[in-house]
């Protein structure tokens, strides 16, 4: 069997279990710092939470689909190491920024939305 | 011959890497929890939910590096187990580094929220206390 195919299985394996993980995550806890932000409100709260977790699924599996287009030729154990870890990396990385910048945003700017 | 090696290094070098981050931050955000509850004034639930984020994001920006600086060159690597070593330990090296540094920055994110919960409270006491002294 081609080597590509066995990596793009790992590959799409690690990312999907890592994506759901992370939303359910992020979404649980979420879901309490923003009933804390905006006090007495838990339909807008569930709103809000809602529409953030559907549109971090459409950008991060949007982005791991996407980038299989350009893997180049993998012809050994080490390079399927390689350039998993590496894509993988690159999503764990906007994942991470992607974190931050909605905790810095929902705490700064919640209070105008409203 | 010459990639079974980089391969030995990938094996020492992985385990090492996440071992390190699931220590730091267990670490960290088993203490950060106190910080936490100080800063929401002891609302248990929030400062639970608020430590769990940022401990999901430590997670995400140091596995993520770690994953991102695994590449061993092929063209630096004169095929000897010295060579392996030397490049292994200036990786995990600069990895532990990097981590304090992530480490510290947390850190002074819990005392900075600390601080400012700190005022809020003192101006809220102020606010409360002016209009009985008046």
């Amino acid at each position: 069997m081609n080597l590509n195919i066995i990596t793009y299985c790992m590959y799409l394996t690690i990312t999907a279990l890592l994506i759901i993980k992370v939303g359910q995550r992020c979404y649980q806890h979420g879901n309490t710092f923003v009933m804390h932000l905006v006090p007495g409100d838990k339909d807008f709260c569930l709103r809000i939470n809602n529409i953030l977790l559907i549109g971090y699924y459409l950008i991060n599996i949007g982005y791991a689909v996407i980038t299989l287009s350009g893997w180049s030729t993998i012809n050994s154990i080490e390079q399927m190491i390689e350039s998993i870890s590496n894509r993988t990396a690159t999503i764990i990385c906007i994942l991470a920024v992607l974190h931050y910048f909605n905790l810095f945003w929902i705490t700064k700017f919640i209070k105008n939305i409203k | 011959m010459e990639t079974s090696k980089i391969f030995i290094g990938y094996l020492i070098y992985l385990p090492i890497a996440i071992l390190l981050t699931y220590f730091v931050s267990k670490t960290l955000f088993k203490n950060g929890k106190v910080f936490m509850i100080d800063i929401f004034k002891g609302k248990e639930d929030i400062a639970i939910a608020t430590n769990r984020l940022f401990e999901v994001g430590f997670y995400l920006l140091n596995l993520g590096w770690a994953l991102l600086i695994l590449r061993i060159n092929r063209n630096n690597f004169n095929n000897s187990y010295q060579n392996l070593i030397e490049i292994l330990s200036f990786k995990i090296g600069g990895f532990a580094m990097y981590l304090g540094f992530m480490l510290f920055l947390n850190l002074y994110l819990f005392f900075r929220g600390r601080k400012k919960s700190k005022q809020s409270q003192k101006i809220s006491n102020q606010g409360l206390s002016n209009p009985t002294s008046a």
